[in-house]
């Protein structure tokens, strides 16, 4: 589930689609990476300055019992997961692995990794996953992060149960535009509506 | 006394401001301020446009689909759409349900014979005011704009359309040709009773880092405040052209961009590549032109093609 959102002074430009962080009673948290202008203009807000924003939107990972889980979150991939693991019943164990480039972009999770070596281990979170999948018993996967991560993530999984929450570009977010579809099964499937969240096993990987 | 009441045609519009295919849905109707009222009520709207649709469904093009641009948006969408069996099944009864305004259905063929056989499919139905058709679609293969740019096949097209409807029938110009203006007659002259102009202008976007194209098919239509000059441009060309009335969009983001679209002869405007970034942009529009005509104690039709 997410938000679109947008700073002051950026009312030319789109609505930035960003993930939802927390939620506490009436107080949504949102855990924004500065990439551009729109999340720049985002993060320098101060107290007191009014954001715009159209939500919620999207759908949500599916919060399943007494599984063995594996969360797995890369660069800005990191938020939704930390939501999720506050969300899943607590039959269900987890185990959390993120990655980043250095220890800046490593929060708290059991198996950080970076490029640099700086936490944890050094090289993608993937090269952990066959391992920890045997070991653990794992037998659901949720995650996301960037496309290459995602991508090496889902041919580790074989039949494993699979959710990963998309990114991409997004014009409406509401799903009206058709720009974020991607392919899904036999069609493109809207980011915005149908997903953020989709079966990773039906996700058509070789297209993206 | 409506002062902003606009004419399209055989169409009688409570407001000159409708939204332009591909970037609308009834989604906008749904959303609510903070204030729980909605962002953007029907009555603002004098029309609403439907996405394209065509013969068979389209999957639409690969991912990624859009690339912002500092004054703009270039999409790659490839008309995505559930075909014409679809849209009659399913999505044509739910916008009759919805509709209060009236509904005017864009479409696009590949062939003369595919649009025909498209426009009399939708003739047997109920609930439409008008047809949009869409002979300017710059990110598909054969749908589109290999129609749009030839005089002589806009003529025939338009003829043989115009023999099957009693309807509106408007026909979607393209900017990418050398001559608008001979685009524009020939429709009129082959039985159009309206224009809708300017569909995208060609557009691409590069990383200069790995000099890669942006969006896998490298050309793709460029939309919003960046192509408003040139609407406004073709739109006056397209005006001194032909007296068949003018549906005018490019970039339109506020009442005063609309404004000058019905200085240089649009009859009724579109909102586009706006809605996205502001939902309630037509509503405002709607109010800006009414606060404007009453201001000035004018109609807003007089002042069609008026600029000085």
């Amino acid at each position: 589930m997410f938000f679109e959102l947008r700073a002051p002074q950026q009312q030319d430009r789109l609505f930035k689609p960003l993930s939802i962080y927390d939620v506490a009673g009436d107080r949504l948290s949102f855990f924004i990476k500065v990439l551009g202008a729109g999340t720049k203009a985002l993060a320098d807000m101060k107290d007191g300055d009014e954001l715009e924003l159209i939500g919620p939107l999207g759908n949500t990972f599916p919060l399943l019992e007494n599984r063995k889980a594996l969360l797995v979150s890369g660069g800005v991939g990191y938020p939704p997961l930390a939501w999720l693991k506050k969300s899943l019943p607590a039959s269900t164990t987890t185990i959390h692995l993120h990655g980043g480039a250095g220890k800046d972009d490593i929060f708290p999770c059991e198996y950080p990794c970076t490029d640099n070596g700086s936490v944890g281990h050094k090289g993608f979170v993937t090269d952990l996953v066959p391992e920890l999948i045997k070991r653990e018993s794992i037998d659901l996967v949720y995650s996301c992060g960037p496309l290459p991560m995602l991508k090496k993530l889902a041919s580790m999984c074989g039949n494993i149960e699979h959710y990963a929450s998309m990114e991409a570009y997004m014009a409406c977010g509401v799903g009206v535009c058709y720009g974020c579809a991607i392919p899904v099964g036999d069609a493109f499937l809207r980011v915005c509506k149908e997903g953020p969240v989709f079966d990773a096993r039906q996700i058509k990987w070789e297209e993206l | 006394m409506n002062l902003i009441k606009a004419h399209l045609g055989r169409l009688e519009l409570e407001s000159p401001v409708t939204v332009a295919s591909g970037t609308f849905g009834s989604e906008y109707f749904e959303l609510r301020s903070d204030s729980d009222t909605a962002l953007l009520p029907q009555s603002a709207l004098g029309a609403y446009v439907s996405k394209t649709i065509t013969p068979q469904p389209k999957a639409g093009n690969p991912h990624p689909r859009l690339w912002e641009t500092e004054c703009g948006l270039l999409n790659s969408i490839g008309l995505q759409n559930p075909g014409l069996q679809g849209f009659l099944n399913e999505e044509l009864p739910r916008l009759r349900e919805l509709l209060e305004i009236p509904l005017i259905v864009s479409f696009s063929a590949s062939s003369i014979d595919e649009f025909c056989q498209m426009l009399e499919a939708l003739e047997t139905s109920d609930g439409i005011d008008g047809y949009e058709v869409n002979v300017s679609c710059p990110n598909v293969a054969r749908e589109g704009i290999a129609f749009g740019a030839d005089p002589d096949v806009v003529y025939e097209l338009t003829s043989r359309l115009a023999r099957i409807t009693h309807r509106e029938l408007m026909i979607k110009l393209s900017p990418n040709v050398s001559d608008i203006a001979l685009i524009a007659q020939a429709a009129e002259g082959g039985g159009a009773t309206s224009l809708a102009l300017i569909n995208t202008l060609w557009g691409m976007a590069i990383d200069w880092r790995t000099g890669a194209s942006r969006l896998p098919r490298k050309l793709c239509g460029y939309s919003g405040k960046g192509i408003k000059p040139v609407a406004l441009a073709l739109t006056y060309k397209a005006a001194q052209a032909v007296k068949i009335p003018i549906l005018a969009m490019g970039g339109i983001s506020c009442w005063q961009d609309a404004l000058e679209f019905i200085y240089a002869g649009a009859s009724a405007i579109a909102v586009g590549t706006a809605n996205f970034s502001d939902p309630g942009a037509p509503a405002q529009i709607t109010h800006g032109l009414r606060d404007f005509c009453a201001v000035r104690g004018i109609c807003l039709s007089e002042i069609v093609g008026s600029v000085r």
